[in-house]
């Protein structure tokens, strides 16, 4: 127990991240028989990357990579390079987002949900870019309809599903007594 | 100046060393965070997939004992087929034994019959693939072939200790050598084909060029056995369209696929008994 005081932040960070990521997953088993997918990548950095500092939140962000790509199968498999896909994206959203924070009312809901969709949008290209062209797709024309599809479905819940989800972090995190206005004037 | 130009680049610089620590980390402790990751999240698939059933259960609990009684009959009647039908296998499987000791013929790969529950489907745009509620604690072994009363489901692709990932035939990952039936020559079958809101399609490619197929007069394609992964005869799909690739020395086409394959609850991992 007193290992995880000093770690509470990230540790609860990312545990409400991978309640998402488990609740999305079985939302898509439902819908799996109707041809539609969600994928939430932004809704899961938006908030670590906003507001928390950059060690917290990045650890965060970095240990929901590692838990997606633990479960999802990568292209070109005998390639060490690949392995961490969604590590790398998910590190270099949540850079970039760190970096351009200060730069809006981070705090807003609208903006997070904003930033979330736009975050998303990167990811799904990305991810898209990566599985299609380097995982030889066999009909990539027909694969892409089928992406933007599922990007259109993902970007409406993401709308639905964010405020919530923000509130729910920050729920968890004042329960775990930790100072949101201390991390937010944290940078590092 | 240079110390603020050194603040907004500290999280790219950071970010660059995780990368790079990330990259130059041994393969050993890479496999070791993914399965440690995987094994995490294995039983909240797990929990939940039985926490579904047990919903099934009380659901079907509601029933009255009469829709029982005829279900249980209705059961009773195709169970008696089926008895039948696997004490004629039997009679065949002897009979080939029999033929192939006459003859000096190799055996065909024979399999241990795995049913598994699936735990969670996750069909995107970039894969397809099931994960099934047993694993390595059932001998499950990677590369194993997976099947339903349709034909073929995919392939497993990983093995945890409680669960596995299985590769769909609908997966653009999966390519599989086939034949039509009735002819054989061998074709090649890959999935890919996943347009939203309806039933998965796959692609056939290096068909000869007088096999013809249509919607009105589909052809059946099934496994071929090349390569000794899947027994042959197993249904694929059904070839529906098919027109002249490229070279002109081939057709290339579409294959139909099962809509149950969307659907699955219950799968068979066929478990080679003789692995090579």
């Amino acid at each position: 127990m007193t290992f995880l005081l000093p770690h509470r932040r990230w540790l609860i960070t990312f545990a409400t991240t991978l309640l998402l990521w488990s609740v999305v997953m079985q939302l898509n088993h439902y819908l799996a028989p109707h041809g539609a997918y969600l994928f939430v990548g932004g809704l899961l950095v938006t908030f670590a990357a906003l507001r928390l500092s950059l060690r917290i939140g990045l650890t965060a962000t970095l240990l929901i990579g590692l838990a997606i790509d633990a479960v999802e199968p990568v292209p070109l498999v005998s390639s060490h390079a690949l392995p961490g896909t969604h590590l790398v994206l998910f590190g270099v959203m949540h850079v970039v987002l760190f970096h351009i924070r200060t730069r809006f009312p981070r705090e807003e809901t609208v903006i997070g949900v904003v930033v979330a969709l736009l975050a998303n949008l990167g990811f799904f290209l990305g991810l898209s870019f990566v599985f299609v062209e380097f995982g030889r797709h066999p009909v990539p024309g027909a694969a892409w309809l089928r992406l933007f599809a599922d990007l259109g479905w993902s970007q409406l819940f993401i709308v639905i599903i964010a405020p919530w989800f923000f509130a729910l972090q920050e729920r968890a995190l004042e329960l775990g007594q930790v100072d949101l206005a201390e991390e937010n004037r944290r940078t590092f | 100046m240079p110390s603020k130009r050194f603040d907004q680049a500290k999280p790219f610089i950071t970010l660059g060393i995780v990368v790079l620590a990330w990259m130059l980390l041994p393969v050993v402790v890479k496999s070791f965070l993914r399965v440690g990751f995987a094994e995490l999240q294995s039983p909240i698939q797990a929990t939940v997939s039985h926490a579904r059933d047990l919903q099934e259960y009380w659901a079907e609990r509601t029933h009255s004992k009469n829709d029982l009684i005829t279900a249980g009959r209705e059961l009773g009647h195709v169970y008696a087929g089926y008895e039948f039908q696997a004490q004629q296998t039997e009679a065949l499987h002897n009979e080939i034994a029999r033929l192939e000791q006459l003859l000096r013929l190799p055996s065909n790969p024979h399999y241990r019959f795995e049913p598994a529950r699936v735990a969670l489907r996750d069909f995107s745009g970039w894969w397809q693939q099931l994960v099934i509620r047993k694993g390595a604690n059932f001998g499950i072994p990677v590369g194993a072939p997976v099947v339903y009363s349709g034909g073929v489901v995919g392939r497993v692709r990983e093995v945890h200790a409680y669960t596995a990932d299985v590769d769909l035939v609908t997966s653009p990952r999966t390519r599989l050598a086939a034949t039509i039936e009735n002819d054989s020559r061998p074709v090649s079958y890959q999935g890919g084909d996943n347009p939203p809101l309806a039933p998965a399609r796959g692609i056939v490619e290096f068909v000869p060029p007088d096999i013809f197929a249509s919607a009105k007069d589909p052809k059946r394609l099934v496994t071929s056995g090349l390569g000794g992964l899947f027994p042959p005869g197993l249904t694929i799909g059904y070839v529906t369209r098919l027109e002249a690739s490229t070279d002109g020395l081939f057709k290339s086409g579409e294959v139909s696929l099962d809509p149950r394959l969307s659907e699955l609850t219950e799968v068979t991992v066929l478990v080679p008994l003789n692995p090579e």
